[in-house]
């Protein structure tokens, strides 16, 4: 009966997804840190998550299969070499990948606080204080 | 009515059963036409209803406090886990405490009807 | 409790680059320094980094590594030599080796590694942003 309150759509994806921000955060986090140290190549989330992610929702069937759908990280294949010690981190990169990593992570506690206040108004049917 | 729409249906389909149970319904249910075959009350049905809440609470409960805990000792849960987590129960727990408040409303409502 | 996500990484980087700042100020004190203790003039010392790793998730996931100063090794190419016969350290015939310290690369590093301080600190301040705003999720 309590289920289908937080089987809204947007709050399961909204959830998944600061997983991922703060998964990401933290890969930012090594890349930064090993911006200097040769042969070290930068990590990022695995593309695998979102396609499947977005999959999930196409077919409708995301409450179910929300608890097998989590985010990794793997090595970035894409990132190209730009020293001659094999780093392949830009540390330009890194930073504006932070900016936007971190508003995506304000977007998406908007989102959840968003639906968790509203589930608290219907039932408690004024606008209690924090 | 727009930013109600996202969580209408699931609450709205809930309020719609609690508001069933406690008052007749504004169609007469076949159960009280004349010549009807008598069928089990509803107060039945919204006690089993009552009973799934109160195990559902009770579970989102636990859940929330096995992150928490997962999260103190220094796990593997991550903060906002926790804290969704117990927004969560918190949320279902006051449905709980406002569905026993109506529950509690509506029989001094009864009891103050004279016979 | 690990409140703040990657706070452990970017602590160790931190850390490293104050030591290789330290080594660096080292180098700048003692650019001129022609006796040393195990004879002869200074020598440039050099750092160099290799990831540390700091988080074994036991759950397949690859894991992230902070940084750390793998050693600190002196430079061996040979410094200036200066033909100084007045100089307390100058050889028979009146050479003295100055320290292989250039100066001008050392300001160049020591730039760099405030940089590499600065961007890690603004990680560890981004993280403790994000743990500041999952607090206040449903209020």
């Amino acid at each position: 009966m309590i289920e289908p309150l937080f089987a809204s759509n947007n709050y399961q994806v909204a959830c998944k997804l600061l997983d991922a921000a703060t998964l990401r955060h933290e890969a930012i986090a090594a890349n930064v840190a090993n911006a200097e140290t040769p042969g070290y190549k930068r990590m990022d989330l695995a593309p695998g998550f979102a396609t499947e992610l977005r999959a999930s929702i196409a077919r409708g069937d995301l409450a179910q299969t929300a608890a097998n759908l989590q985010p990794s990280l793997e090595e970035d294949t894409h990132a190209r070499s730009v020293r001659p010690d094999g780093n392949s981190v830009e540390i330009e990169h890194e930073l504006l990948e932070m900016n936007r990593n971190s508003a995506e992570h304000e977007y998406l506690t908007q989102v959840v606080t968003y639906n968790l206040k509203q589930l608290k108004m219907a039932i408690t049917g004024n606008n209690s204080a924090p | 009515m727009s930013p109600v729409s996202s969580v209408g249906s699931p609450l709205t389909s809930l309020y719609a059963q609690i508001a069933g149970a406690n008052k007749a319904p504004p169609v007469l249910p076949d159960s009280l036409k004349v010549g009807a075959p008598t069928t089990a009350p509803s107060g039945e049905g919204f006690a089993k209803v009552f009973d799934q809440l109160i195990g559902t609470v009770e579970s989102k409960q636990t859940q929330a406090n096995a992150i928490t805990q997962n999260v103190l000792v220094g796990g593997q849960g991550q903060l906002h886990q926790s804290v969704i987590a117990m927004q969560e129960a918190s949320v279902a727990f006051s449905l709980m405490v406002e569905v026993r408040n109506k529950l509690v409303d509506s029989y001094q409502e009864l009891m103050r009807m004279p016979v | 409790m690990n409140l703040i996500s990657g706070i452990e990484i970017t602590a160790s980087a931190l850390n490293a680059q104050k030591t290789r700042l330290d080594v660096i100020a080292q180098n700048i004190a003692n650019a001129q320094t022609t006796r040393t203790p195990s004879g002869g003039p200074y020598k440039r010392q050099l750092i160099s980094f290799e990831t540390s790793l700091l988080q074994q998730t036991g759950d397949g996931q690859p894991a992230l590594h902070g940084v750390q100063i793998s050693s600190v090794t002196s430079d061996p190419s040979p410094g200036e030599r200066i033909y100084n016969p007045q100089h307390p350290d100058a050889d028979s015939q009146g050479i003295v080796t100055m320290p292989n310290v250039n100066l001008a690369y050392e300001m160049v590093d020591l730039i760099t590694a405030t940089r590499a301080y600065e961007a890690n600190l603004s990680v560890a301040k981004n993280g403790r942003e994000m743990a500041d705003r999952t607090l206040r999720i449903g209020q």
